[in-house]
């Protein structure tokens, strides 16, 4: 590439000719070299906003279809409900709901999962209402899954007994509400 | 020309190489990162406003072997309209062809409208003809839940348990 900044004086010997001529210009050479620097930087930003408007994927695993009834011990189970208005609550066990803000949510998880009486047993339920919206549904999930980067670091600090570090479990599911659970998130404001 | 006339001409040598090169170079760039809309979407009318999601989060949807649930809605009648679209051409086609209810000037379509059950059986002979497609839910976010919930039952039914949701990198 050509350099454009050249202090030039227009004295390149012409072909064909035995003298030089010096015609007298007045000097306006530009210098390119920042029309060169700003387009390189456009150009780099436009590489990077291309890939990033490539459409993302949140990965799911769900169980087949469950006939049996599993039992599960009330102090392993963390219930997130998402009501039919998109109000989320929150209940550990058999208590009842209490209210969440999405940001919470996060460290909510990480607090429950954490928490050394059920540390990688705790089963995770999101239970959602048939009308709540899918947009903020999909945001719960992201930010357990965002919880799931810590609690994996925080367990994999423990070892098991081949001296390895301990395996995140993760238990998770999420389903419809059942009817009496409808009705107790009526109940709560 | 008889004459010579001398023109007193003020001097704005500029050299124009590097501008021609930059130009180039742009354009060979944005030739290269242009992504062409795939068959489908250039087929479509609908717009399907993902949910966002952090962009911590950095797996990408397959362009190959991939089937997809669209859910969106219709920007006439704000009804729900399933579509299911697959990327593989001879996949589709046979797909396609297996399932009833498919008219036949839509068999040469990348996505179909589709009621539940054409969906069923849609799923099902996707995973007959190859059993390596990966599926995705792409639905529009301001749906109900139980539109979403019925298309992870049948993909639940058909034994496709591991599928992605779509959905767009938060601002």
């Amino acid at each position: 590439m050509a350099g454009g900044g050249q202090i030039s004086r227009g004295s390149r010997p012409k072909r064909g000719k035995a003298t030089r001529r010096e015609p007298k210009r007045v000097g306006f050479s530009l210098d390119m070299t920042p029309l060169v620097d700003i387009t390189f930087l456009l150009l780099t930003f436009f590489m990077f906003t291309t890939t990033m408007a490539a459409p993302q994927v949140l990965d799911m695993t769900i169980p087949p279809e469950i006939d049996v009834e599993v039992e599960v011990r009330e102090s392993e189970l963390l219930s997130i409900f998402v009501r039919d208005d998109n109000k989320i609550f929150w209940a550990k066990g058999s208590d009842d709901p209490k209210p969440i803000v999405l940001k919470d949510i996060q460290a909510l998880s990480e607090r429950e999962n954490l928490d050394p009486a059920v540390r990688n047993k705790l089963i995770v339920a999101l239970k959602v209402s048939k009308d709540a919206s899918y947009g903020p549904i999909v945001q719960i999930l992201d930010k357990l899954n965002l919880a799931e980067v810590k609690i994996t670091e925080e367990i994999a600090k423990e070892l098991d007994e081949n001296g390895e570090p301990k395996k995140r479990e993760r238990r998770f599911t999420i389903a419809i509400q059942t009817e009496d659970e409808i009705a107790k998130l009526q109940e709560v404001q | 020309m008889a004459k010579k006339v001398k023109v007193k001409r003020v001097g704005f040598a500029i050299d124009m190489t590097p501008l021609v090169d930059i130009t180039f170079l742009l354009l060979t760039f944005f030739m290269f990162t242009a992504t062409f809309k795939t068959q489908a979407e250039s087929e479509q009318k609908f717009v399907i406003q993902r949910p966002a999601t952090s962009p911590s989060d950095t797996s990408k949807l397959p362009d190959r072997d991939l089937a997809t649930i669209k859910i969106a809605i219709d920007t006439a009648t704000f009804d729900t309209v399933y579509y299911y679209e697959v990327i593989n051409e001879t996949d589709r086609l046979t797909i396609w062809q297996n399932t009833q209810g498919i008219e036949p000037e839509m068999m040469t379509k990348a996505q179909l409208p589709v009621t539940k059950e054409m969906l069923d059986e849609l799923v099902r002979n996707t995973r007959l003809v190859n059993s390596t497609t990966l599926f995705a839910i792409d639905a529009d976010k301001r749906l109900r839940f139980e539109y979403i919930n019925d298309a992870m039952d049948i993909l639940r039914k058909n034994r496709a348990t591991v599928f992605s949701y779509v959905t767009d990198k938060q601002q």
